[in-house]
């Protein structure tokens, strides 16, 4: 059949499979030629899929993947991204950022100017060319000027510093809470922190939820708060790193407790009658930060090793 | 004793609970059990950011200390809210170049397709009324009006960049307290007795002081309030004057003793209405009349500024017996000693329109000026030297700013120099634990008309507010109507890390 064919082919002036197929080809090559220098964007796809032209990539640390593309990520490709394409763009890779959309490239290195993207990003809120557009949160001035001077210094993978960018902002992380964790670390503590909370109901009390350090603030209980309920606490001295002392009872006599605490980072004191002897109890309290001795019998002289080591004073330590 | 009580009523509550679920809400349950299986699977647990945080009490004390997500800044905030909105640009927004436009027609572009609250017509530019110099060593501007808080300049850090979307003066207030323009919302003070609790359980952990009270709040007690939270949270507003809370000391003729007995029978019947029906607002009534008697007490102590040193009443200009914001402040001070929470003031009168003669800027703002300059300057020195600033937040400001264009009601020129609402930029200031001191944070445009950079929307500074406090602004929320509902809304916010230490 199939010699059939190619004999009768060749008597009517029919083409043989492979000239036919190998016509194909050209035309297709052709085309696609064509399509590669009508669409650079479209070219640079095909070349890099082949295998002839290599992906462009940023370096980690460079200005682009520092401070641009956190910006792409975060603003732009929820639109722009791997679950939407809008205008066939994607601002979620340095390459699909050069690449371009449906309308071509919208970056031109050192061009701000006339790339796209720097002009859309600077249009008032009202323009509907906008981006981001209406509704969603504009882009601030910091942010808009990290991108166009990326854009009119080469929009590269590899510069690191551009001279005159903004300063980035600190962006504050907060951990997640990992309850397993704090059940871990206050495991040691956790039976004997529940008695004494039973005992001296809101006296004790954690620093934070994802912590099992621990706070005291007996203030409230006043006079009726003395040295041997201080000393009740001594179990979990080593934890404590804030008690509020104020207005109790304690005296002098709590200064070996005091002097076990030795994470302590503020203690406040005021209107008891401790003197100079809990103050020296503090030595040991490296990461102490704050003293408040407002009216106690606290001198100068005691309080001077605390300040020459940065800890802040509250109440000038003059005697009442 | 008290605690004693507390036990007791809610092992109480606990037995009557058990007595109550009968067979019918075992099937009931079942029934119920059965979707939540199916939904358990359906629906994955919640993770990451949307976990939700315990904030699980003992109902009888609904206002017992929880700690914070992660370790605070601050443990108290006393948030002084100048009711009306002060002109910024009399105050600390400098603008000399407005000054130069002074008496020139307003550019129509600050008008065109805009809605003000009140101008028509093309207004005038108003230059700023008062001298402005640098102060302190931070050099922060600050006009010639707030001299005694020039002292503490050192202190402040001053937002030009407040923004808001409101207008009018509740719906903005209500967004500056609660989050949203609507009421409805649980206020700062309720999100963060909740979040935290209080640590003094004889006085309510939110209290409200007001002052200048001519002129009410606009949006009233909803800026308060608790919104879907549960109404333990919401503020209590006193008096710094005669009785602080009214109805809370007994009638004459009615003994401790009696009154002690009157609530053991309310408390009778309403734990009846909680076994018939249990709703937990029938336990937090229990637990408010049991606060209200511990009151009595403690909350007349706090508000006696009587027994204040004659110098302490000087420095902040308080005079016991009046209702003032002097008083107020003084007030304050002993409240956050005592350990409440969330500690409101209210000073009303700052709209300075130039209608009547109290709303013009060179009368009425020269009034509330001198009114709140030395107590608020006299409240930031007080809590420094106690040591207290170092754990308590001190945020300043009002709801919303004022144009730099002269206002001109009915397209009239005023009898008395003012400003109009202006949403679109204000400033505020914020000082003590975790913000950083002696500095100025974002600015306005030549013209005071518009944010030139770093803008900051009221959900960042209640993200901030809360992040100082010990929380993610995103995990302390609160189921209602199908949402986790939030203090800062659906929209993203933003902690403005660059105002904290």
């Amino acid at each position: 059949m199939a010699g059939d064919s190619g004999i009768s082919g060749r008597r009517s002036g029919h083409l043989s499979a492979s000239v036919y197929f190998g016509c194909v080809g050209l035309v297709t090559l052709a085309g696609t030629g064509l399509a590669m220098l009508a669409r650079p964007a479209f070219g640079h796809d095909m070349l890099q899929w082949i295998g002839l032209e290599s992906v462009p990539q940023a370096q980690a640390s460079s200005f682009y993947a520092i401070r641009v593309a956190p910006l792409f990520e975060t603003r732009c490709a929820v639109c722009h991204g791997d679950k939407r394409q809008k205008s066939d763009l994607r601002l979620d890779s340095f390459a699909s950022v050069l690449r371009g959309g449906k309308h071509g490239a919208v970056i031109i290195p050192s061009d701000t100017k006339n790339s796209e993207l720097a002009i859309r990003i600077f249009l008032p809120a009202s323009d509907d060319r906008a981006m981001p557009p209406d509704g969603k949160t504009p882009l601030t001035e910091d942010e808009k000027t990290v991108i166009k001077l990326w854009i009119a210094h080469g929009a590269t993978g590899s510069l690191r510093d551009i001279p005159g960018a903004p300063k980035p902002v600190a962006e504050i992380v907060i951990p997640e809470l990992d309850l397993a964790q704090v059940e871990k670390k206050r495991a040691p503590l956790v039976a004997e922190v529940a008695r004494l909370q039973g005992r001296f109901p809101g006296v004790v009390a954690y620093e934070a939820q994802d912590s099992a350090d621990l706070e005291i603030n007996a203030s409230l209980k006043g006079a009726s708060f003395g040295d041997a309920d201080l000393q009740a606490l001594a179990p979990l001295a080593a934890r404590v790193v804030g008690a509020n002392l104020s207005g109790t009872g304690v005296s002098d006599a709590s200064a070996p407790v005091l002097a076990t605490m030795t994470r302590l980072k503020n203690l406040r004191l005021s209107g008891t009658k401790v003197s100079d002897t809990a103050i020296r109890a503090l030595e040991g309290a490296k990461a102490l930060r704050s003293v408040t001795v407002v009216d106690t019998k606290v001198t100068v002289g005691a309080l001077a090793p605390l300040r020459a080591r940065g800890v802040t004073v509250y109440g000038d330590g003059d005697g009442p | 004793m008290m605690a004693d009580r507390e036990d007791q009523v809610c092992s109480h509550l606990d037995l009557l609970k058990t007595q109550s679920d009968t067979r019918r809400h075992f099937l009931g349950w079942g029934a119920g059990g059965l979707g939540a299986l199916f939904m358990n699977g359906a629906m994955a647990a919640p993770s990451g950011e949307n976990a939700p945080l315990n904030f699980n009490r003992n109902p009888a004390t609904p206002l017992s200390v929880l700690p914070p997500q992660f370790p605070a800044k601050v443990k108290r905030v006393i948030y002084l809210h100048m009711g009306g909105s002060p002109s910024q640009l009399e105050l600390f927004d400098h603008k000399p170049i407005l000054a130069k436009f002074h008496g020139h027609d307003c550019p129509e572009s600050f008008i065109q397709g805009k809605r003000l609250a009140f101008i028509q017509g093309i207004p005038k530019l108003l230059g700023p009324m008062f001298p402005f110099h640098r102060a302190g060593k931070s050099g922060t501007w600050i006009s010639d009006r707030l001299p005694h808080l020039e002292g503490a300049i050192d202190d402040l850090c001053v937002i030009k960049s407040m923004k808001t979307d409101q207008f009018n003066h509740a719906p903005a207030q209500l967004l500056v307290h609660t989050g949203d323009p609507r009421t409805g919302h649980a206020s700062l003070g309720s999100w963060v007795t909740y979040g935290l609790g209080s640590e003094n359980q004889n006085l309510p952990g939110f209290i409200v002081l007001i002052s200048n009270g001519g002129t009410t709040a606009n949006a009233g007690k909803p800026l308060w309030g608790s919104g879907f939270l549960p109404s333990v949270y919401q503020g209590v507003a006193c008096r710094s004057a005669g009785e602080p809370v009214l109805f809370l000391d007994n009638p004459k003729s009615v003994s401790r003793d009696e009154r002690r007995k009157v609530l053991d029978a309310v408390d009778e019947i309403n734990q009846q209405t909680y076994r018939e029906f249990g709703n937990p607002e029938t336990v937090t009534r229990i637990a408010q009349y049991e606060m209200a008697f511990r009151m009595q007490l403690e909350a007349s102590d706090a508000m006696n500024i009587h027994r204040e040193p004659k110098a302490v009443l000087e420095r902040y200009g308080a005079e016991p017996g009046k209702t003032s914001y002097a008083n107020n402040c003084l007030v304050a001070r002993r409240l956050a000693e005592r350990g409440v929470r969330y500690i409101q003031l209210y000073h009303w009168g700052w709209d300075s329109h130039g209608t009547p003669v109290d709303e013009g800027l060179n009368v009425g703002l020269v009034k509330r000026c001198h009114e709140t300059d030395q107590p608020t300057a006299a409240l930031l020195a007080d809590l420094k030297a106690r040591g207290l600033l170092e754990d308590t937040l001190i945020v300043w400001g009002g709801e919303f700013g004022r144009t730099p264009m002269w206002e001109n009601r009915g397209g009239q020129e005023m009898e008395f120099i003012g400003r109009d609402h202006h949403p679109n930029c204000f400033s505020i200031w914020l000082a003590g634990g975790g913000i950083k001191p002696g500095i100025s944070y974002g600015e306005t445009d030549d013209m005071g008309y518009e944010i030139a950079h770093n803008p900051v929307e009221l959900r960042d500074l209640h993200a901030t507010m809360l992040y100082l406090l010990g929380f993610d602004y995103r995990r302390l929320n609160y189921p209602y109507q199908g949402l986790d509902q939030k203090l800062t809304g659906v929209k993203p916010a933003r902690i403005v890390s660059e105002i904290l230490a």
